[in-house]
Parts: structure tokens; C-alpha cells; sequence
């Protein structure tokens, strides 16, 4: 069997995330690709929590709905779950904490009863370390090598000494050895299997970390942010990074305050982000304007979840395109760019920081809770594509300035860019501010030099189409019937959905858009010029990236499929209402929204155990 | 790098200010103090929020930056921690700091970054011409308190105190010689140092004007006070209240010594974040550590 997929569940607390993470792991070490997905409600214990992993010799792009198996540490995830399990699937629970009704789940079903709690402490291990066995059970099952998660175990606990890793290794031996002996018959007859595939050596990453890499190998030295999910992680991770990194992470009263000491570093040269979500970003509009008029480059990592208001902290949305596009009064140039997996994930992140400090004004790079936070196998990253560039940053003295003349930091250039002394630099004095300004950066209350400032900042659109502006990609065959367009965090999601459709006999291609603002309308015509059908795919209500094409470039898509009820698509459900469409001869509904049923009874299970 | 006469420190924009403003004093005692402890202009930048303080980025010639409202402050520490081989001056008035701005005001204190923050205390706002300002008195009319401010007056200098300020200082604008001492401590100063200026606005303020400041204001230092004591400095902080507006204390508060958070980052112990290489090969170890 080439693929398989296995999921933990129990409450918040369990330890769900570390054994996620380690299995996730012992698959990659197999030579497979993999992708963890975590769901978790907003609190800190109790509620339901899981872990899903594909693995599969193939490449695996995005998680689908349903499971192979299903690990069940508590009574809530037995019932979420009876209706993802594919048939002849298995669950695996310890009836000694987990009272579970077998005629719950259909004759098909696989159901191991495996002492969890037993076999951790009677192994020396802690209630919490039935997780362990369950790994070790989970692999008996699925006829996986043991031996790679031993090796995941062994090299996560190296730091905490040989006692605790002979402990781990001891626990996970007593859950595979258990099912290998007692339950014999059934793992014989329960027909999902996974193989190793080779001995390569893959990363195991989530968004958040990739961005955080790509930023320190783009030069960035200083991260001011405020805790908001999902984008807290990005601060984690370059603060356990910080020394080896050379980073300096400042952790400000609020997001203003954040945003703010990203602008003051950027304006003394240092390069400077700042990571948020949505609320955050709302606190950071004002500062977005001062960063355009002051010409002072920010970069902003911003990871949407749905909104508004605070909303579901811990879910997923694409909902912010348009507020990314349209923040802070008055009409501005501001660059954001989607990554749609963990390579572009780092490039991005880099390419950010070069764009901002380029074209010196605020650089957007917008991800979301399911990118961010979800866990991609992937090959090392390249330092050697990330390359640093400055612009028209000048950090060298200059010739002396007339007595009491400032330097003309507004300079009105052919490509809108002027030229930028930093702090330190002898010649270059100047005042920047959030005042329309004269070129030597004094207030002006001229009409001619307000629009003649209006114009040169926003000549830069014409730079960055010529220079930097990358077009959308396409994957998949040429000749497809349909293209599936998304952009951003979706890309994986419509590279399985057209996986899915070409199985079934429905040719299909994605196009990805990571570049989403500015748009180059010329070559984008021509490109949608030789669209077959088009379905647009969005994570929101509104079909906001359709809408900003159909505003900047004047193309409509045939049909949208928009999801936003706090997850993010599953490959399956584009797949299956393609097909509706196909069904219907392509005159069904224009505008389709799909809604999960299921993640309702996700969303109330932190309501109702809180 | 060579020291500036106050005449270099001037440039050629005019200003907006009203005649007989105290922001005219304020600057020249700042230009002096600049002067004469002979900090370079290009090491110097000068960040200002919104409000007729905020101009004062575009009369100094050093680096300047001209923030939002409220944002001074935020602005100077990014530009600190980016370099903190500049001087780094934050200007702005008492809507700004202490109304909109007042979260960074307050957490400035105990993060106790390098820097030099003046406040323009004019007890009013001026540029919107006249509303209620956080340290307009009770009871003052305003154009928003027709019928009498309803609440009490903002304490800067005891906020700063208790906040974990290590400089806390208060200037008047109406004595220029005094105040270009205090700035220069202020300016020598390792760590956060507040000097709050009390000063009339002519045009907006007509209960504190120069002659009623005049009357009122003495000098620390020669009432004896002894500014490394922590207890007697709030007490003086409070003395302006208590004393129902008879005796308002300016000089040096309190000030003492504490680390800077430049001096403990040890990301900034090899000098400025400016001249940091990427550390590619711990990127590239770090890699490994997904695997």
C-alpha cells in the first residue's frame, strides 16, 4: 500500500503534539513523505486535541479527511471519529480509561483494546507515557519498522540522558510487542500496511519554523511581536534560536509597539519583522501608512485565522487578503506574497525582507493557521538560492551637506526609489516622517508636490512588475479540462484535489499564486487567456483573491468553491464537488460553499468540556 | 565625526511653533546640550510623535523621524537596538506620551533601553487647539471640558518612578539654563531617562502660562534633595498635588544605575546589530535539527 494514515486524539494536556511530532518523524526516517496535521481547540487543558499523519511513499501534499487508524485516548475522539475511518480501518483505545461501545463502530472495523496505562507504568513510565505505547502499538499494526521510531525516541531524549531513552524505547517495545503477541489474528487480518521506503533522511517543519529560517537566512536581525496564534510560533522558534542565529527577539508591550520597533530598526538599517494574526495586524494599520510614507521598509509575517473579532484563535481562514491589501487610510503600495509550502515557505520569508528594503515599503507575507502550524516532510532547505538585497541603501559617508541643508532622502527618481542614508552616515542627515513631505523630507502643504510624491511611490509598481513580480505556477498536465486556482496555503490542498480528479478521470491542473500583490494584469490576461474551465479555491466567504483579480486584471473565474467554517479544505471535498459539477454538465452553481458538518462537533468540544 | 556648533544643529524649515511658545526655549537648551557634550549630528537621530512637539525632527539637523501619535518612543528603541551606537533622542508632548502613547511610556521604564525621551508638557493639546490633555488639572475648562475637567491630573514623574524608571527629571521651559543641564544628564545617562518639561502653550493654555509656572516652580538641588533616594523622589513627585499646585519641584527626581537592556542582550555584546553578519552555517546546522 502506498500510503497511510494515522491520527492520535485525547484532551488537551495528553502529550498529543510530542507523539505526533515523533511519529511523524519515525515515517520520514522510512524514506516517506509525510504531512502531521494538528487540531487543537483555544485552551490550554481539557478539549479535543489531535494528530493526523500521512505518510506515504509518494508525495504527500495535504492531509485528507479520513483515517486508517485512529488512536483513541479518550471517549471524545472515539466518537468524533466513527464516521473517518476508512472501512476495514482500526482504532486502538484502553478500555481500562476509555469505556467504548464496539457496536459504535461498524462489523469492518478493527478494534485493538490495548492496556496503554498497564504497559507505561508497569514499564516505569509515567500515565502520560501511554502515548508511547501507543506509538509502539500503532506501528505492530500497521506492520511499520520499529526500529525508526526507537531511533526518534533515542535521538529526542539524547539530552535528558540514557536512563530516560531506555525508558522511551522500553515503553514503545511494550506497545508493538503487545499487539505483535495478543493480538495477533486481528493485525494479521487488518490489511493497511506501510513499508519502509529508503534510508533518506527528510526535514519534518511547519510554516511558522520555515519562515522563521528564511528570515534569519535573509538577514534579519531583529523580531519585535506580540503572542498572538498562530503566529506565536515564529517568536518561538528565533528565540530558542536567538543566539545561534544572531537575532535579537523583542517581545513589546503590544502590537504597536512591535510593528513600530521593526520600522525604527528598518529605518537605521537593521533588518527588521515583526509576526501577527489578524487582531494584531489591525493594531499595526496605522504603522503600515507610516512605513509607506516614510518610505522605511517593515516586513509583516501575518498568519490569518478566521475572524472577526478574536474569533477561532486555533482554526484556519484565508479571510484577511483583503484587509493585508487595504489597511491604513490613504491609498498605498505594499507588496504581499502567499507561500504555498515549506521551500516557498523560506524563500518567501527572504524575499520578503528584499522587497521591503527595496522598494522600501511594508512587505506582507501572509500564511494562515493550517500552513503555519502543520507539519510538511520536505528536502533541506537552499541557503544558496536565498540572496540579500538592499536596495538603495547607503551606509557610506557622503559629501559634506550645505550648512543647515538636509539631504533630499525624497529624492523624485524614474523608478520612485530613492535613494536612503541610514543613521551614522555623515552627509545623509535627514528627517523622514508621516507628513507628506518635500524632497529634502520637510512638511509640504503644496499640491504639486503631494501629487508628485503620490506618484513617484507609486511608480514602484512599475519596478516591482519589472523586477520581481513572479507569475502564478502551474502543476499538472497542460491539456486539463479544468484548472484548479488557489493561492497561498492551498496549494498542497489542490495538488491532492487534482490527484484525486485525474484518478476519477477528470483532468485536472492547479494554478498557485504565491505573488498577490501587485498584480501584472498584462501577462496575467494573457496567461488566463488559455484557461480551459477555471474553479476558483478559497478558504473564506467572499472569494477575496477572485474579487482583487477581477478588480486588477478584469478575470472572472467560471466557478468558486469557498470554504470557511474553520478549517481549511480537504483535498476530497474539492474533488467531490468538481465532479458535482462535471456531473451537471459545468451548470450547476457558480458560487459553491462547502461546510464541514464535522468540524462542528470539533469546535464544541472545547465549549462543552471548558 | 566632529562636534556640532548649535548653529550646524539648525535647519532651515520654519518653524510652526506660536511666538512665545516654550518649544523654542526647549530646543535651544537641547541644541546647547548637544553641542557641548559634542555628539555628532550624523550619530544623532531624533524621533518626534504627532503634535506640535513632533516638528522637532524636522528644526534639529540630525537624523530625524517624525512618527504617528503617541509613537516616539517605539520608533527611537527600534532604531537603539538596531544601533546602539547613535544617540537616540524621543520627543514628543503629554497627549502623546501620556494619553495615547501611554503603554509604551510605561513599559520603557523597566525595559530601561538607552535613550532620551522629552516631553513637551504643555497640560493641553495644541495642535488640535485646546482639548483636555492627561495632565490638564481637574476642573480646567478646555474646549472638550467646557464645564471643568472631571478627572485628575496624569503623574508622570511617580508613574515613572514606580515604573522602574532610572532617570526621572523635570525641566521648565521657562529657565533655559537649567534645563540644558538637566538634558545633558539626561543625555549622559545609560539607560531610559525621562525629562518631562513643563511649559505653557500661549495660544491654548491660559491657566498655565509662563508667569503662573514662574511662581511656582524651585529647584531640586537646592532644597537639598538627594536624588538616589527612591522614597523621597516619589514623595516630591507627589509634591505638586499636595501642595495644591504651590510648590512644583523641577531638577533630577531620582536616578540610578541598572544594566541597560543593550548592555544585557548578548546579541549586542559584540557591537551594533548593524555590522551582524547571517550566521548561514548555524542556519544551515539548524536544518539538521528537523530531521
Amino acid at each position: 500500500m502506498a500510503e497511510f494514515i494515522w491520527k492520535i486524539g485525547g484532551e488537551a494536556g495528553m502529550g498529543i503534539m510530542a507523539s505526533g511530532l515523533t511519529m511523524c518523524k519515525a515515517f520520514t526516517r522510512g524514506g516517506l513523505s509525510a504531512v502531521g496535521y494538528p487540531e487543537y481547540p483555544s485552551l490550554v487543558r481539557g478539549g479535543e486535541n489531535t494528530f493526523q499523519i500521512r505518510a506515504g511513499a509518494e508525495e504527500i501534499h495535504a492531509p485528507l479527511k479520513k483515517n486508517h487508524l485512529v488512536v483513541c485516548l479518550n471517549k471524545p475522539t472515539a466518537d468524533f471519529h466513527k464516521d473517518q475511518i476508512y472501512e476495514n480501518g482500526a482504532i486502538i483505545y484502553d478500555s481500562s480509561a476509555t469505556k467504548i461501545d464496539p457496536g459504535e463502530f461498524g462489523a469492518d472495523k478493527t478494534l485493538l483494546d490495548v492496556p496503554l496505562l498497564k504497559l507505561a507504568t508497569d514499564n516505569g513510565g509515567d500515565v502520560i507515557m501511554r502515548n508511547t505505547v501507543a506509538l509502539g502499538a500503532s506501528i505492530a499494526l500497521m506492520g511499520y519498522d520499529i526500529s525508526l521510531l526507537e531511533h526518534v525516541l533515542t535521538e529526542t531524549f539524547a539530552k535528558k540522558g540514557q536512563q530516560v531513552v531506555d525508558e522511551n524505547v522500553k515503553i514503545a517495545r511494550a506497545g508493538y510487542d503487545y499487539v505483535a503477541h495478543n493480538c495477533k489474528s486481528q493485525s494479521e487480518s487488518f490489511k493497511f500496511k506501510i513499508k519502509k521506503k529508503s534510508d533518506s533522511k527528510k526535514m519534518v517543519i511547519t510554516g511558522n519554523e520555515a519562515i522563521a529560517l528564511g528570515a534569519a537566512a535573509g538577514g534579519l536581525k531583529i523580531l519585535s511581536a506580540y503572542p498572538m496564534t498562530p503566529s506565536s510560533s515564529i517568536m518561538h522558534y528565533l528565540a530558542q534560536k536567538e543566539l545561534d542565529f544572531d537575532v535579537l527577539i523583542k517581545q513589546t508591550e503590544d502590537e504597536i509597539a512591535a510593528v513600530q520597533y521593526a520600522v525604527g530598526a528598518n529605518y537605521a538599517g537593521v533588518r527588521a519583522a515583526t509576526a501577527t494574526s489578524g487582531g494584531g495586524f489591525s493594531l499595526m494599520a496605522e504603522t503600515l501608512g507610516l512605513s509607506a510614507l516614510s518610505e522605511t521598509p517593515v516586513t509583516i509575517f501575518l498568519a490569518q485565522r478566521p475572524g472577526p473579532s478574536t474569533c477561532l484563535p486555533t482554526w484556519t481562514e484565508q479571510a484577511d487578503l483583503k484587509f493585508a491589501l487595504n489597511a491604513s487610510q490613504g491609498e498605498f503600495l505594499r507588496v504581499i506574497l502567499a507561500p504555498g509550502d515549506m521551500h516557498e515557505c523560506f524563500q518567501c520569508a527572504a524575499k520578503a525582507l528584499n522587497l521591503a528594503d527595496k522598494y522600501q515599503l511594508p512587505a506582507i507575507l501572509l500564511s494562515d493557521k493550517y500552513l503555519s502550524e502543520t507539519f510538511f516532510s520536505c528536502d533541506k532547505f537552499e541557503m544558496g538560492k536565498v540572496k540579500i538585497e538592499r536596495g538603495k541603501m547607503l551606509t557610506g559617508n557622503l559629501k559634506p551637506l550645505p550648512p543647515n541643508a538636509r539631504y533630499k532622502r525624497y529624492l523624485i527618481t524614474k523608478d520612485g526609489i530613492s535613494p536612503r542614508p541610514i543613521p551614522g552616515v555623515a552627509g545623509g542627515e535627514h528627517v523622514a516622517g508621516s507628513y507628506e513631505h518635500f524632497e529634502n523630507g520637510y512638511s509640504a502643504e503644496t499640491f504639486s508636490v503631494r501629487a508628485a510624491m503620490v506618484d513617484k511611490r507609486m511608480r514602484k509598481l512599475t519596478s516591482i512588475l519589472k523586477e520581481d513580480f513572479e507569475m502564478p505556477k502551474f502543476y499538472g498536465p497542460e491539456d486539463a479540462e479544468l484548472t484548479l486556482m488557489c493561492w497561498g496555503s492551498h496549494k498542497g490542498i489542490a495538488l491532492e484535489a487534482a490527484k484525486i480528479l485525474s484518478s476519477e478521470g477528470i483532468k485536472a491542473n492547479v494554478l498557485h499564486f504565491i505573488f498577490l500583490f501587485p498584480l501584472d494584469a498584462k501577462n496575467l490576461k494573457k496567461l488566463f487567456r488559455k484557461l480551459n474551465r477555471t474553479v476558483m479555491v478559497e478558504n473564506n466567504r467572499t472569494a477575496q483573491f477572485a474579487g482583487i483579480l477581477k478588480e486588477y486584471v478584469g478575470f472572472k473565474p467560471d466557478f468558486k468553491l469557498l470554504k470557511y467554517d474553520g478549517r481549511q479544505f480537504f483535498p476530497e471535498e474539492i474533488a467531490s464537488e468538481v465532479k458535482r459539477l462535471k456531473d451537471k454538465g459545468w451548470k450547476g452553481k457558480k458560487e459553491i460553499h462547502v461546510i464541514d458538518d464535522l468540524s462542528y462537533d470539533y469546535l464544541q468540544a472545547g465549549k462543552v468540556e471548558r | 565625526m566632529m562636534m556640532s556648533s548649535v548653529l550646524e544643529l539648525t535647519t532651515k524649515e520654519k518653524p510652526q511653533w506660536c511666538p512665545g511658545c516654550g518649544n523654542f526655549g526647549l530646543h535651544m537648551a537641547l541644541k546647547n546640550a548637544l553641542s557641548e557634550l559634542g555628539i555628532p549630528r550624523e550619530k544623532t537621530v531624533l524621533v518626534s510623535g504627532v503634535g506640535c512637539s513632533g516638528k522637532a525632527s524636522h528644526y534639529i539637523n540630525t537624523y530625524g523621524f517624525e512618527s504617528l501619535h503617541g509613537r516616539s518612543v517605539t520608533v527611537a528603541s527600534g532604531v537603539k537596538l538596531a544601533n546602539h551606537e547613535l544617540t537616540v533622542i524621543a520627543e514628543g508632548g503629554d497627549g502623546d506620551g501620556y494619553g495615547i502613547g501611554s503603554a509604551h511610556f510605561l513599559h520603557s521604564f523597566r525595559r530601561n533601553i538607552d535613550m532620551t525621551y522629552i516631553v513637551h508638557d504643555n497640560s493641553i493639546y495644541g495642535l488640535t487647539t485646546g482639548q483636555a490633555s492627561p495632565t490638564s488639572q481637574k476642573g480646567m475648562k478646555t474646549k472638550s471640558t467646557p464645564h471643568g475637567n472631571l478627572e485628575m491630573a496624569f503623574n508622570p514623574l511617580a508613574v515613572a518612578i514606580a515604573a522602574g524608571g532610572t532617570f526621572v527629571a523635570r525641566a521648565f521651559a521657562g529657565d533655559m539654563a537649567h534645563m540644558k543641564e538637566i538634558f545633558k544628564q539626561a543625555l549622559q545617562h545609560k539607560g531610559f531617562a525621562l525629562v518631562d518639561v513643563l511649559q505653557p502653550c500661549v495660544t491654548f493654555n491660559k491657566l498655565n502660562t509662563f508667569a503662573w509656572w514662574q511662581q511656582r516652580v524651585y529647584k531640586l538641588e537646592s532644597a537639598g534633595h538627594d536624588p538616589k533616594n527612591k522614597a523621597a523622589a516619589m514623595e516630591k513627585a507627589f509634591e505638586e498635588m499636595s501642595s495644591g499646585y504651590a510648590k512644583i519641584p523641577t531638577g533630577i527626581f531620582y536616578k540610578e544605575e541598572r544594566p541597560t537592556y543593550v548592555e544585557e542582550a548578548p546579541q549586542l555584546a559584540s557591537g551594533p546589530l548593524i555590522g551582524h553578519a547571517v550566521k548561514s552555517a548555524e542556519i544551515e546546522k539548524a536544518f539538521e535539527e528537523f530531521m
